[in-house]
């Protein structure tokens, strides 16, 4: 059997990812997919512990379909977003989204 | 327990205000696209008040289903305090989206009455599924009204830059809570707080850190320092009610999740979160009142001012390790205080910014002489967030202050106090400006609306009466015995 640290270490590195992405990438549509990356990390991390964590119960899987849908919501109202956006600026770079600083 | 088994009546007023919301979505499409409908703002106050009435009445002595969703003393005047909020919120936007005519207002509405829905949720779920359902039916719902103009560049960057960084929050508190699960089994609140003690034991490194990712995701939401970089850039970009909205209510949920998290799941391991908790609510308290003193725009100034308010707020939480209800108290003192300075001054900045198209701090010059009952109702409101006497907000922070100094922190209690006097400052720049500037040449004197004149009179009413008599409303909580379950 597959030690669980093997899956806990993939979920910590997806996050990282996703975390770097967010905080470096210009693209705007790459930020979000990097904003599901860290969501999907959680996922790898609640279905490890639901099927082989010290406590495995099928709660873990339940909360991880309720991650998805919402990550689901949250990226469909995002786009819309980044419609109205890139039709207001006709840019989605991140750089040339200075309009509100302090 | 079967599902069948459990009280679903307790789930009334939540399913009523779904109901009421959904109506509302309905009416609103089968009656045109573009037309002024003023009577969708007056059933969603309406759908608001019943939701309280049900709230009120209906629960009785509380109870739970199946330890998913509580009902119990805090959050049921958590969802007053809530619900009463977003009734003022829509009050002041029904006369902002008059004057705005490419906002679809049903949408507006009914967005604005499901984040409610999820703001109650937040405040009454013990579990970590419904807990996240509810601030993500908050935060969705906030992310598409902050971008509500959408033909405005500003907004929509606002938004754009609310939904990253809350998509990104979320993230966080999602990988705090996967880790505590994996360690015990469960995403039962309670259940957690059970296994705690003996898991810290043996994972303290584990447990720290799912906190600390579980604080960082928290501490964005109530936009604590150094998580509140997005709370200006939103505030100013959003339409003025959603400002308000946020200000108020979004705050609010989010500090009630906080209290229920780690007063039940992380209570037995107080010591190590009190003094992180200290070390926020002091840099909130500085960096919010010492960068306020240099904005120029309204909405900004008061994101600022708003930060500087959590930070107040963060303060019983870290007195908190042997003075449990007592700080519940005072923080539910200080939330109904906040909301009335707030939803206050939000409805006289939201008309005012709006009569003269501009959010410099000098629209307001003037405000005496064109409209003094607003003049002197802002000053009160702005009086009561500086914290000085006979304001709801000077027994606010007494309280917190107090509470500080027996709690033996008495470095925060200073740093609450010197803070403070530095917002007198940025207070006082508005009463300058309304008081001591001739209004600009072309400014007519300003009709208050009756919608907004209701709101700013309650408000106004009530700021008073707490603040001459705070025993109306601190005797009846010295009562509760038990907060939460």
């Amino acid at each position: 059997m597959v030690s669980i640290t093997l899956f806990l270490a993939l979920g910590a590195i997806l996050f990282c990812i996703g975390l770097y992405g967010v905080l470096t990438r210009r693209h705007l549509v790459i930020v979000l997919a990097c904003v599901e990356l860290m969501l999907n990390a959680v996922n790898i991390n609640l279905v490890a512990f639901s099927s082989i964590g010290p406590f495995a119960n099928v709660t873990g899987q339940v909360f991880t379909l309720f991650v998805i849908s919402v990550a689901a919501a949250e990226v469909a109202v995002g786009l819309a977003i980044l419609i109205a956006l890139y039709r207001n600026r006709d840019s989605i770079d991140v750089i040339k989204h200075d309009l509100l600083r302090w | 327990m079967s599902a069948f088994d459990a009280n679903w009546s307790l789930m009334t007023p939540e399913i009523v205000l779904a109901a009421l919301a959904l109506l509302i979505f309905t009416i609103d499409f089968m009656t045109g696209i573009r037309e002024k409908k003023p009577y969708l703002g007056r059933l969603s106050i309406l759908a608001l008040l019943v939701s309280a009435f049900l709230v009120l009445f209906m629960n009785g002595e509380g109870g739970a289903i199946a330890d998913i969703f509580i009902v119990d003393t805090f959050s049921t005047v958590f969802k007053i305090i809530l619900l009463l909020a977003v009734a003022m919120v829509i009050a002041i936007s029904m006369h902002y989206l008059d004057k705005n005519d490419d906002v679809y207002q049903g949408e507006f509405y009914s967005l604005m009455l499901f984040a409610t829905l999820g703001a109650m949720l937040m405040v009454s779920s013990a579990d970590f599924v419904t807990l996240f359902i509810g601030l993500e039916l908050l935060s969705i719902s906030s992310y598409c009204l902050a971008g509500f103009k959408k033909h405005q560049r500003k907004s929509t960057e606002a938004a754009i830059k609310y939904i990253i960084l809350g998509g990104t929050a979320s993230a966080f508190i999602l990988y705090g809570m996967s880790f505590l699960y994996g360690l015990t089994g469960t995403t039962s609140v309670v259940e957690i707080g059970k296994s705690i003690p003996a898991l810290y034991a043996d994972y303290p490194y584990i447990i720290t850190m799912s906190m600390l990712f579980m604080l960082a995701g928290f501490g964005f939401k109530i936009s604590a320092v150094p998580f509140h970089m997005w709370a200006p850039d939103v505030y100013e970009g959003s339409p003025t009610p959603v400002t308000a909205f946020l200000s108020v209510v979004s705050k609010l949920a989010a500090f009630a999740l906080v209290i229920r998290v780690f007063f039940v799941a992380f209570w037995s391991i107080s010591e190590e979160w009190t003094f992180l908790f200290a070390t926020i609510a002091a840099l909130t308290m500085i960096s919010g009142n010492f960068i306020a003193l240099t904005q120029k725009n309204v909405k900004r100034l008061m994101a600022y001012s708003g930060i500087a308010q959590a930070g107040y707020l963060l303060v019983p939480l870290a007195v908190s390790a042997n003075y449990a209800p007592m700080a519940v108290n005072t923080i539910v003192f200080y939330s109904v205080a906040y909301v009335l300075m707030t939803a206050g001054a939000f409805a006289v900045i939201s008309y005012v910014t709006e009569e003269s198209h501009s959010e410099e701090m000098n629209s307001f010059a003037g405000l005496y002489r064109r409209s003094p009952f607003m003049a002197i109702a802002m000053t009160v409101f702005l009086v009561s967030l500086a914290g000085l006497p006979f304001t709801a907000g000077f027994v606010g922070k007494a309280q917190i202050f107090i509470g500080a100094v027996t709690g033996e922190l008495l470095w925060l209690a200073v740093i609450m106090i010197l803070t403070s006097i530095i917002s007198f400052y940025y207070y006082f720049g508005f009463i300058k400006q309304m008081y001591m500037r001739e209004p600009k040449a072309n400014d007519a004197n300003l009709k208050v609306p009756a919608g907004l004149s209701a709101v700013i009179t309650i408000a106004l009413a009530l700021t008073i009466i707490l603040g001459v008599l705070p025993g109306i409303l601190t005797n009846f909580f010295m009562e509760v015995s038990h907060w939460m379950f």
